[in-house]
């Protein structure tokens, strides 16, 4: 059901030839998938942050691809909203990331599990 | 149970028990503002206390400024009585809660202001919390003079805090008001368990009640949100006063199993939860264990929380709300039968019992047991006279215990103790415990007789009660053997003692406190506690003390005219049937208490009536005789038996302390003695039931947390081994486990929420 | 948005504008060489937010949007606790650091962090208010990153020295995973644009109720929205979300701790409540949610009540049971949640009326109780730290040593047990009310038993300061320098105590804020 309405549209003026909703939704959801699958599996803290990184642009693709399928710019207002967020959430790892440098000399999460319980 | 109760009920229908019309609260009336000074002025000894613990006050002040203002509320309460009209005065001191809600065609909202509901009931309580708190707040200014400059304002201010939410529990115009005032009640009594808090006894003590309580409390909740429900409103003058609840009543009285039905199911159980709340309050069976435990407060405490005023909480709630124990058919036989079971209960561990404070506790126990027995065989009158009179003699008895504790270092062993009564300086004491004791034991014509004789006489009339009746009179029985134990052991005999020490000692304080400071008088070495009997010198009890004492024993004297005095039940029963707990008995009319056969006031001239139209076979009678009239003697040979046996058990050639002729028939009767001195093993089945199954439970929720996170940690090790050899074998860190079972509880929580809608 | 409606928002968002320039303000200050200049951060700050919360008191509702009322109404509750919140936050940071410039030591701005702390919380502040004031998923998105981003460097700069590496230990974990959270309720935010083509929310509601007419409730909506709830289940520590909870309390100093519990948990319950709004309940008497979103609210909330509690019965650590508490109580309130508007008419059987109440008194009492962890400390020892009070045995006896704070300890335990009548009892009744009236009895009786649970530990906390004897062998813990945060103590007390008399009044004011708006046409036409 959810595939046969979204694949229903196909009467704007440029034609998605053969790429439809279904295409760019498929890429955004893999993206995600490799993003978590990847922060949940990776170590190192740059890396892991990158993998977040990776989750939201995954929902930055979604965001275009449904703008681009209602004929809307909100979609795309939000991706501009995202880039900025995690532009100042990559500021943020960075700062973290070097002060936690400093004191552990080592970008391996597993460092920080003194807290249990 | 069902069965019994509809025989029950199908007894008192028959003897016409007031029909819906036979009861009736007149209509409330304003009453002026200044009955509000009743709690205000002990709040003020709140405020006051508290200012002195900032202040660091080293003296008696706090104390002093305590009697004071409860003096002034006591004759506050006195003006009040003196005010009293016929009908229920109302006066409101502010707005409370006033909330509403609902369509514009069916408004629903809730007033709760904090407001007080005057009736003759309210007046009763009232007078003798007052009063009591006042002689109370004076025998505790010297009695926890060691802690002077030390908790001494904190004893006071708690002291205060009670009578204020004593004073909201009682006086309440809305059911919210009198949750409050439970709750305070509660929570001072938790603090002032708790005041000798260097004790874990104490400690654990006061964690028992508070859990103990809880359960009855959620039963209190649960049965005001339930009366809310029904009939949309929390005041008493509009819930006495609704069509509904006037409607079901009617159906009540009718008593056939067709009316019956036409009470919903959920306005049955509102008594029942509103029971449930008053057997914790007042330590009934099985939520009765918090109280002896509570003997570890100071005994003041014990006296006026555990013993006179809170412990009745519970047959207040039931005498304020006792149209709403009519409305289901088995509420007050359970009332009845619970009250009778720990009636029993509470008085053969009694006996088993050596320390002697204890045996108060458990004395007390049955005693409400008693109260509530009354209240569940339909005379409000005699469970409310019966807790007046005990309010007296049990204060009075709890503060001649109190004094020997003090003066004998803590000691309340009645092994350890003899022939206190006869020592110098002791007279005083000696003789009043004579007069409560005497009282307890129901001798003849004291207060205590005329209260308890009503409640048993009662008890054979009321149809299908019979059991009840027996029960308790043997319960009189042994009442009066345990306390005359202990009088027979601890006040007369051969003159001996030994002090008690930090070990055994209740009020360890004590033990260390008199030598030193406070007693100059005396001036004996700080070291008493550790001392050989030879060298300890108990010092008898100074004026305070003496003064509580002389006037408690003879006010339990004064209110014996007050028997005689108004119509049925004397002056008690005149004020119980002026207010909402109006319920004529059966048979009422039988009685020839100081020759009145009419029942006063209307009220009860239209169950006269009406049980004279219905015969009368139907009403229980004592061995074919007219309980009423037979029943003053025949408790009165009860309890000369019962004392009888304790004088050739504990006095009769008694030599020493330590021994006693009932030594000799212990190995006659087995475990039994050692099961009661155990309380039967009540304890140690509660914490089997309740307190190791929750403790194992959260263990194993830890469990599986660990699991949880842990477990999949291992789980994803598994799939990036799967995915590629690009990703490095999983290790398990900290962050990583969360990130996992968040990942992982998000999947399971979708899996569940999938699986169950579909 | 026509020129007009933009209009009248920027007029709404005066409290949000005015907080704002006061961050820019002290952002500036805190740089100042001048010892006086940089203690007027906080008074700055506190100034700000007090304005802030006027204004808002100020602003009527124009009835429009899915919750009219609750935009001033949560506003004043966060500048009121904010103001709480401010008091507490009092010396955090910069301790050691102003020691040293006393003792000579020339002044570094790159050495100090007063200002970014202030301006961090001031920020997260900002963030909350507009979390409240959002009518749009950019909006929310925006708001609830603004609420938390702050927070992360908050957690990770609070304590210096050894224990820094503990508050480093918290802000790594809870970065990382918030930024897993934010993106799966980003990607959720994302699904609900493509099933409605709107961010707006209003707009959204309407199309949801539209079904059949070109609109409807899809599979992809509700996708979104369970990955959107998820996600923001982070911010409220809601399980399977709270795993960070303990370690991050446990490493922050208690009064960030204090404000872990209170921020973002009102974001959380906001953003939810507006979110959830757009999908049910608004349609009229007997609109619920649709099945599978109460079903993830009800299992979430059984189960957050659940784990919280008996985890925080195993704990030793005051602020980790007190964390474990906070996620118990995010449990009671999705309670409220599932339960809904009910009739909208007042707070008892108004679920989200009974969250906003909660909220504020959750705010308050939590607060009393961090409050008494951060006015305590041990005597500096043989290396010169400071250690915070952490341990449950640390308390022992403390209403011998410390009477005023250890009083405060028992009225917030035994407010945040549910004892009647302080505050936390009446928080408590409406969440039982709205639920029964939901007829949500299972739940009910959950969340009676959890209540029940968190009796044993909220008892440790009210008898080891009230009835046990200070622990002889260790010096008695000392107050902090610190005037305004036993000030905070004392005010979280007596409004525990004070705030009762208000209930009524409170309750009152909640309800309105939880109040549906007037029916609009369809509801009409669907009568």
């Amino acid at each position: 059901m959810l595939a046969s309405w979204m694949l229903a549209q196909s009467d704007y003026p440029i034609p998605m030839t053969n790429l439809t909703l279904g295409h760019y939704l498929f890429v955004a959801a893999a993206m995600f998938a490799i993003g978590l699958i990847g922060f949940l599996t990776r170590r190192n803290l740059i890396i892991m942050f990158l993998c977040t990184e990776l989750m939201f642009q995954a929902a930055g693709i979604a965001l275009v691809a449904f703008s681009r399928y209602h004929l809307n710019h909100t979609g795309e207002t939000f991706v501009i909203f995202v880039l900025t967020v995690a532009a100042a959430e990559a500021a943020m790892a960075l700062a973290l990331v070097v002060l936690l440098f400093r004191r552990r000399e080592s970008l391996s999460a597993e460092e920080w599990g003194q807290m249990k319980g | 149970m069902t069965e019994l109760a509809t025989t029950v009920w199908q007894g008192l229908a028959a003897a016409g028990l007031g029909a819906a019309e036979g009861w009736g609260v007149p209509p409330a009336v304003p009453g002026p503002m200044w009955i509000g000074l009743i709690p205000a002025l002990p709040l003020l000894a709140v405020v006051l206390c508290t200012l002195c613990a900032i202040f660091k006050v080293k003296s008696k002040l706090p104390a002093w400024l305590t009697v004071g203002c409860l003096a002034a509320s006591f004759v506050v309460t006195l003006l009040m009585y003196l005010n009293m009209s016929g009908s229920p005065m109302l006066s409101t001191a502010f707005t409370w809660i006033d909330v509403s809600w609902g369509s514009e065609r069916s408004p629903r909202n809730l007033h709760a202001n904090f407001g007080f509901y005057i009736d003759s009931l309210t007046c009763l309580w009232m007078l003798f919390v007052t009063g009591l708190a006042t002689l109370i707040a004076l025998y505790a200014s010297e009695y926890m003079s060691h802690d002077v400059g030390k908790g001494y304002s904190r004893f006071f201010a708690a002291f205060s805090l009670f009578v204020f939410s004593m004073a909201c529990l009682v006086m309440a115009d809305n059911l919210i008001l009198l949750y409050l005032g439970w709750e305070g009640v509660g929570l001072c009594s938790y603090l002032l368990i708790g005041y000798f808090y260097k004790k874990p006894s104490a400690v654990a003590a006061a964690k028992k009640a508070f859990i103990m309580n809880r359960i009855g409390d959620l039963g209190l909740a649960l049965g005001i949100f339930l009366i809310f429900v029904k009939f949309g409103t929390v005041e008493y003058a509009k819930l006495f006063a609704d069509g509904a609840f006037k409607e079901m009543l009617g159906h009540a009285m009718t008593g056939t199993s067709e009316s019956w039905a036409k009470i919903p199911w959920d306005v049955k159980l509102i008594p029942i939860l509103l029971m449930v709340g008053a057997f914790g309050k007042s330590a009934q069976f099985p939520l009765y264990v918090w109280l002896p435990d509570a003997m570890e407060g100071p005994t003041p405490v014990s006296a006026l929380i555990h013993a006179a005023t809170m412990v009745t909480a519970g047959v207040f709630l039931i005498a304020r709300t006792y149209a709403v124990f009519q409305l289901s058919p088995s509420a007050l036989t359970i009332v009845a039968i619970i009250g009778t079971v720990t009636a029993l209960l509470a008085a053969t561990i009694g006996m088993a019992q050596f320390d002697i404070k204890r045996i108060m506790a458990y004395s007390t126990v049955s005693q409400l047991g008693y109260m509530f027995a009354g209240l569940g065989v339909m005379t409000s009158v005699g469970a409310c006279f019966h807790v007046f009179t005990h309010a007296f003699f049990k204060a009075l008895l709890f503060l001649a215990c109190g004094a020997v504790m003090h003066g004998f270092a803590g000691q309340l062993d009645l092994r350890k103790l003899s022939g206190v009564g006869k020592m110098p300086g002791w007279r005083i004491v000696g003789i009043t415990m004579l007069v409560g004791c005497l009282n307890l034991a129901g001798f003849p014509l004291l207060a205590g007789f005329w209260s308890k004789d009503m409640i048993l006489a009662q008890a054979f009339i009321t149809p299908g009660m019979g059991l009840v009746g027996w029960v308790l009179l043997l319960t009189a029985g042994l009442t009066a053997y345990y306390t005359f134990r202990v009088y027979f052991r601890v006040f007369v005999g051969p003159q001996e003692h030994h002090p008690g020490d930090e070990a055994h000692g209740h009020d360890d304080h004590d033990a260390h406190g008199h030598g030193g400071h406070g007693h100059d008088d005396h001036g004996h070495a700080k070291a008493d506690h550790k001392h050989e009997a030879h060298d300890f010198h108990p010092h008898p009890p100074g004026w305070a003390i003496n003064l509580v004492l002389v006037v408690l024993a003879a006010a339990s004297f004064a209110i014996i005219p007050l028997t005689f005095m108004g119509k049925h039940g004397g002056w008690v029963g005149d004020m119980v049937s002026h207010s909402s707990a109006a319920w004529s008995a059966p048979g009422e009319h039988h009685d020839d208490h100081a020759g009145h056969s009419h029942a006063a006031g209307d009220t009860h001239s239209h169950a006269g009536e009406s049980s004279r139209s219905h015969d009368e076979e139907k009403l229980g009678t004592f061995l074919g005789m007219d309980p009423h009239a037979v029943m003053y003697y025949v408790s009165g040979v009860v309890g000369l038996i019962g004392i009888g046996v304790a004088y050739r058990l504990h006095l009769q050639g008694r030599t020493s302390a330590a021994t006693s002729r009932a030594d000799a028939l212990l190995p006659m009767l087995g475990p039994i003695p050692k099961w009661a001195q155990n309380k039967w093993y009540v304890d140690e089945f509660y914490h089997f039931l309740f307190v190791r199954p929750l403790w194992v439970l959260s263990h194993i929720f830890h469990l599986i947390d660990r699991m949880l996170v842990d477990g999949l940690v291992n789980l994803a090790g598994i799939l990036p081994r799967a995915l590629g050899a690009t990703i490095r074998p999983s290790q398990s860190g900290q962050l990583h486990g969360y990130a996992v079972a968040m990942a992982g509880g998000i999947g399971v929580l979708l899996l569940i929420v999938l699986l169950v809608a579909r | 948005m026509t020129m007009q409606s933009m209009h009248d928002k920027i007029l709404e968002l005066w409290p949000e504008l005015v907080l704002f320039a006061g961050t820019c303000v002290v952002m500036v200050m805190g740089l100042s060489p001048k010892l006086a200049v940089r203690r007027m951060c906080a008074p700055v700050a506190g100034a700000a937010l007090a304005v802030a919360g006027v204004l808002a008191a100020l602003t009527t509702p124009e009835g429009r949007g899915l919750l009219p009322g609750l935009m001033p109404f949560a506003k004043v509750v966060v500048s009121v606790v904010g103001l709480a919140m401010l008091l507490l936050l009092d010396g955090t940071v910069d301790r050691t650091e102003e020691r040293l410039i006393a003792s000579g030591q020339p002044f570094n701005p790159l050495r100090t962090n007063r200002a970014e702390f202030y301006a961090f919380f001031l920020f997260s502040l900002t963030g909350l208010m507009l979390c409240a004031s959002a009518n749009d998923l950019i909006w929310l998105f925006l708001a609830l990153e603004l609420t938390s981003l702050p927070t992360y460097i908050m957690v990770t700069i609070s304590r210096g020295g050894k224990a820094g590496a503990r508050s480093q230990e918290a802000g790594v974990k809870y970065f990382f995973l918030g930024a897993m959270g934010a993106a799966t309720f980003l990607f959720g935010f994302a699904l609900l644009y493509g099933a409605t083509g709107t961010t707006n929310l209003q707009a959204m509601k309407e199309f949801f109720a539209h079904a059949g007419e070109g609109g409807g409730i899809t599979d992809l909506a509700i996708a979104g929205m369970l990955m959107s709830l998820l996600g923001v289940a982070f911010k409220i520590a809601a399980v399977p979300m709270h795993l960070y909870t303990p370690d991050v309390y446990e490493g922050a100093a208690a009064p960030v701790s204090a404000f872990l519990a209170f921020t973002p948990k009102t974001a959380g319950f906001i953003s939810m409540i507006l979110l959830c709004s757009t999908m049910g309940w608004t349609h009229g008497a007997g609109h619920s949610l649709p099945d599978l979103v109460r079903l993830l609210l009800w299992v979430m909330a059984a189960l957050t009540m659940t784990v919280g509690n008996v985890l925080a019965i195993l704990q030793s650590n005051v602020k980790r049971m007190l964390a474990y508490s906070s996620v118990a109580h995010s449990g009671y309130m999705l309670v409220a949640l599932v339960a809904g508007p009910g009739s909208g008419r007042g707070i008892t059987d108004n679920g989200l009326a009974a969250i906003l109440f909660y909220l504020l008194s959750y705010g308050l009492m939590n607060l009393g109780a961090f409050a008494v962890l951060a006015c305590l400390e041990r005597r500096p020892g043989p290396d010169g730290e400071y250690r915070e009070i952490e341990t449950v045995d640390d308390l022992r006896g403390l209403c011998k040593t410390q009477p005023a704070l250890g009083w405060t300890m028992v009225v917030c335990a035994l407010s945040l047990l549910g004892f009647p009548p302080l505050l936390g009892f009446f928080a408590k009744v409406p969440l039982f009310t709205s639920a029964i009236a939901a007829g949500e009895i299972v739940l009910v009786v959950i969340l009676g038993v959890n209540a029940a649970i968190a009796a044993y530990y909220y008892l440790r906390l009210v008898a080891m300061p009230l009835l046990e004897e200070p622990d002889a062998t260790l010096p008695p813990a000392a107050r902090t320098p610190f005037v305004s945060r036993p000030l905070a103590a004392f005010i979280s007390a007596a409004s525990v105590v004070v705030l009762v008399a208000f209930a009524g009044t409170l309750m009152r004011e909640a309800g309105e804020a939880a109040k549906p708006p007037k029916a609009t046409g369809h509801s009409n036409a669907a009568k």
